[in-house]
């Protein structure tokens, strides 16, 4: 059975979201400690290889800015994706005109494909219309 | 000859007129909205309040001719090129379509399409910008295949109809198009 891949919870994921959201506030809190704490403290623990503070500022701007680009340019990227009005592929694919032409048995379900255009337009537009 | 109240997609209204010259032999006409004397001044005032703007800080008078020289040419080229005045369908059963677009500045251009290359003419619906739309299209066919559809020719692609007035040019296309096959 599926049981792998089902998104239901499981004693795993649990431990698993939980190691996460502790070692998320652990590194929040180291983060806000050294942007805060001053240089002659820190430097007076024995350790004097810190990042410069212009980085506690920069990183989470830097972050916000590109997350704001991202936005911008995933919507860019979906209208030059979009197929331009003149294209083929509003009208078909290659699935869909590799598919076999099935005989249609009586009192049997028919089977699933796609209809061509120009009969979906005469049903649409035609027969029905014309009352 | 009917004339009834359309739109486009964007809800200006345009005008459809279908003239019947023989049993096969039909030519539809959508005109857009002219060039409105109120959108030119306006757009005419902001550029011009703007570049005397630009001219009050910097005290270079090119600011200001290049604004006129630009306007002038802007304008000049948006009727030449991009304004469209009416686009015209004529289908001649057993022979052919032609399209033709005229612009503001009394240009045409015009295209020719073989009744032998032409697969069908259809209404599709397809994504365009943030909203779906229907638009009429020409399907031509394959040289090599005549079942499959090799490209597609948009119609009416400056004054986009609405579903009504596509309708009425769909329903009397397809009856030439009946006789013809």
């Amino acid at each position: 059975m599926m049981v792998e891949n089902s998104p239901s919870p499981l004693p795993e994921r649990a431990i698993y979201g939980f190691v996460l959201f502790l070692g998320s506030q652990l590194g929040f809190f180291l983060y806000v400690v050294w942007a805060v704490v001053p240089d002659a403290w820190l430097h007076s623990t024995g350790l004097t290889y810190w990042p410069q503070k212009y980085w506690a500022l920069a990183a989470p701007i830097h972050l916000l800015v590109t997350l704001s680009t991202c936005v911008v340019l995933l919507f860019g990227v979906n209208l030059m994706n979009t197929a331009p009005l003149a294209s083929v592929h509003n009208i078909t694919d290659h699935y869909a005109k590799s598919q076999r032409a099935g005989e249609d048995q009586e009192g049997v379900i028919p089977r699933l494909r796609d209809v061509p255009i120009s009969e979906i337009n005469r049903v649409f537009y035609l027969d029905a219309g014309a009352q | 000859m009917a004339e009834e109240e359309f739109t486009d997609i964007n809800g200006n209204s345009i005008s459809l007129d279908c003239q019947t010259h023989s049993a096969f032999c039909r030519e539809f006409t959508v005109t857009s909205p002219k060039l409105s004397l109120r959108k030119v001044m306006v757009y005419t005032c902001f550029i011009w309040l703007f570049a005397y703007a630009v001219f009050f800080f910097t005290e270079n008078t090119a600011v200001l001719s290049s604004a006129i020289i630009l306007t002038l040419v802007g304008m000049m080229i948006h009727i030449h090129f991009v304004k469209v005045d009416h686009e015209t369908l004529l289908i001649i059963g057993s022979l052919g379509v032609q399209l033709s677009s005229s612009y503001a500045s009394g240009r045409e251009s015009t295209i020719f399409i073989e009744m032998s290359k032409l697969k069908d003419i259809v209404i599709n619906e397809a994504v365009y910008m943030h909203s779906i739309i229907y638009y009429l299209c020409i399907l031509i066919k394959d040289p090599t295949d005549p079942e499959t559809v090799a490209s597609v020719v948009p119609l009416f692609q400056s004054s986009k109809p609405r579903l009504n007035c596509l309708v009425q040019v769909y329903r009397s296309c397809q009856e030439i198009l009946a006789q013809t096959r």
